[in-house]
């Protein structure tokens, strides 16, 4: 069984067998950036941070993910860009580093 | 959704445990009828099934066989539906439908077994095992033990229309900002999403995935329609090709589901509904809905492989294999290759519009599963179990030595990309329609 949990600084984040946060208070910078090492992403760019602030604000208000057209027209990135950027998708990617729970359905 | 049916697919969350036991008996009755009762009686216990799993195979313990998962469906049949399970349970490992015995199911159906079907097809005695299990998570969802995760995505589709609860505003949204980037991409004005276009030849479903996260391959088809001369449209309330109905094992929730969107293409007026790349959307709408509904489809229906076909055979759209020089595999998603009998299109499409494609082993009905399938990525539960039973799937990538996996399934898609990602493959992952779209010559 593998182990669901980072360290970061001093406290324990732990996640869903899908590498979803399970308490998505817990997010901040630093819990973002060590989820975005697991997907690959070395170092956070400006394009992002954007996607995934948006993400985060959109989330806080609606209780959604939001759909891939408000983040590429928000963040002004383009449809094939944002898979460049985050290579597992908006979902199972962004969201994830976002720290969402996992949006229902096929992702 | 009428409210008779509405009754049905929420009659299953009752409490009381007589009316819970009464109608998972009634569930297993009525599966057992469309189930021959030989195939609940037939196992010799040879073990074979075992090699044919793709979650026994990475872990071999035997909760993992198939035939030990088939064998606890099995017993309640035994108990009511035999002779000697009647009077001497206990004689012929009969057991009742008690809560503890629905629970145990529970692991074994939702979680151990993808119903992908593998094992059936290699059975020694020809048990058809994943029905088997299919009637098995009928009786769960009598009994309201569809897990919570699953039964979230059916919620969605009987209440909103569709499993990601996408409103038809966003639909037309996304529609239109896509035909936006089409347009650019193609260098044609008229190119563009059709949406709530009545008279139209084809209504197409799509899986709202490809709306809400994943539009690449939505675009593809809307320029590969457009470049083909194709009438067509989707609705912005129903376009769902998914049905989650199938994976919990609710079946008034899947007929519901199946109706809302055949009643939608004939307001519309459609000639032909045409299923996007989903394996068990496929199976659901092509072969279980005219079961669940008892009634023949006013509209014929049929997958987009199928219509691809017939555009590159009859010279509608022209194609150059030389657009996709990379080397490409293809994966066989179970529910539209083994259970629904779309096996040769897709290659001969793909052997059109790619340069280098090459088979894994083995193919056709005898694919393995690559652990998505059943309704297991909406199952975060079993998360560990759905990524290394993938393993099997992981290693028949790696050895083709492909640097794109064609998957004609978007439920197997998300998969895959988590078994690229797990096991380091480099692959992309993408849908036949992006191929061809890709090999467009304009």
């Amino acid at each position: 069984m593998t182990e669901h949990k980072i360290q970061v600084g001093d406290a324990d984040v732990e996640f869903d067998q899908d590498g979803f946060m399970l308490e998505p208070g817990l997010w901040n910078d630093a819990v973002a950036r060590a989820i975005g090492r697991e997907e690959d992403i070395d170092e956070m760019s400006e394009d992002h941070w954007s996607i995934v602030n948006f993400i985060r604000e959109y989330w806080k208000e609606h209780d959604l993910a939001p759909p891939v057209r408000l983040i590429c027209q928000q963040c002004e990135v383009s449809v094939r860009q944002i898979y460049k950027l985050f290579t597992a998708g908006p979902a199972r990617g962004a969201c994830r580093v976002a720290g969402l729970p996992k949006p229902d359905g096929c992702v | 959704m009428s409210e008779k049916e509405q009754d049905e697919s929420t009659a299953a969350r009752v409490s009381d445990p007589a009316e819970v036991a009464r109608m998972a008996r009634e569930a297993l009755r009525s599966a057992a009828r469309g189930l021959a009762a030989y195939h609940f009686d037939a196992c010799v216990r040879c073990g074979l099934c075992g090699e044919s799993c793709h979650i026994y195979k990475t872990d071999p313990v035997p909760e993992n066989l198939p035939g030990a998962k088939a064998a606890k469906v099995a017993s309640f049949f035994r108990r009511y539906h035999t002779a000697l399970g009647r009077i001497a349970p206990f004689l012929v490992g009969a057991r009742a439908l008690t809560p503890a015995a629905l629970d145990e199911l529970v692991e074994a159906a939702y979680g151990r077994c993808t119903a992908c079907g593998r094992c059936g097809l290699n059975c020694s005695v020809g048990t058809d095992v994943g029905a088997i299990m299919r009637a098995g998570r009928n009786v769960l969802a009598a009994a309201g033990k569809v897990p919570p995760n699953l039964q979230a995505v059916v919620d969605n589709q009987l209440e909103t229309g569709n499993q990601m609860a996408i409103p038809p505003e966003e639909l037309r949204d996304t529609a239109a900002w896509i035909s936006d980037d089409l347009r650019l991409e193609m260098g044609d004005d008229d190119a563009k999403v059709h949406v709530d276009e009545p008279g139209k030849r084809v209504v197409y479903l799509v899986n709202p995935r490809e709306v809400k996260f994943f539009p690449l391959s939505l675009m593809a088809a809307a320029g590969v329609f457009h470049a083909a001369g194709e009438r067509w449209t989707m609705s912005s309330r129903f376009y769902d090709v998914t049905n989650y109905g199938l994976y919990s094992g609710d079946d008034p929730a899947a007929a519901a589901i199946t109706k809302q969107a055949v009643e939608e293409a004939e307001r519309l007026g459609a000639d032909e509904i045409v299923l996007s790349e989903c394996g068990h959307g496929f199976r659901s709408f092509r072969w279980e809905g005219p079961n669940w509904l008892g009634e023949k489809y006013a509209v014929p229906m049929r997958s987009v492989l199928e219509l691809l076909l017939e555009y590159v055979r009859e010279g509608r759209i022209r194609v150059d294999p030389a657009k996709n020089p990379a080397r490409v595999t293809l994966h066989d998603p179970c529910n539209l290759v083994r259970w629904g009998g779309i096996v040769e299109p897709q290659r001969e499409i793909l052997r059109r519009v790619t340069s280098d494609f090459v088979e894994m082993v083995p193919n056709r009905e005898q694919n393995f599963c690559c652990g998505g399938g059943g309704g297991m990525l909406s199952m975060s539960e079993y998360g560990d179990r759905r990524v290394a039973s993938g393993e099997v799937k992981a290693e028949q990538i790696r050895a083709t030595g492909a640097k794109i996996v064609a998957a004609p399934c978007h439920n197997c898609a998300d998969q895959l990309l988590d078994l690229n990602k797990k096991y380091r493959l480099g692959v992309e992952i993408k849908a036949v329609v992006e191929l061809v779209y890709e090999a467009l010559v304009l």
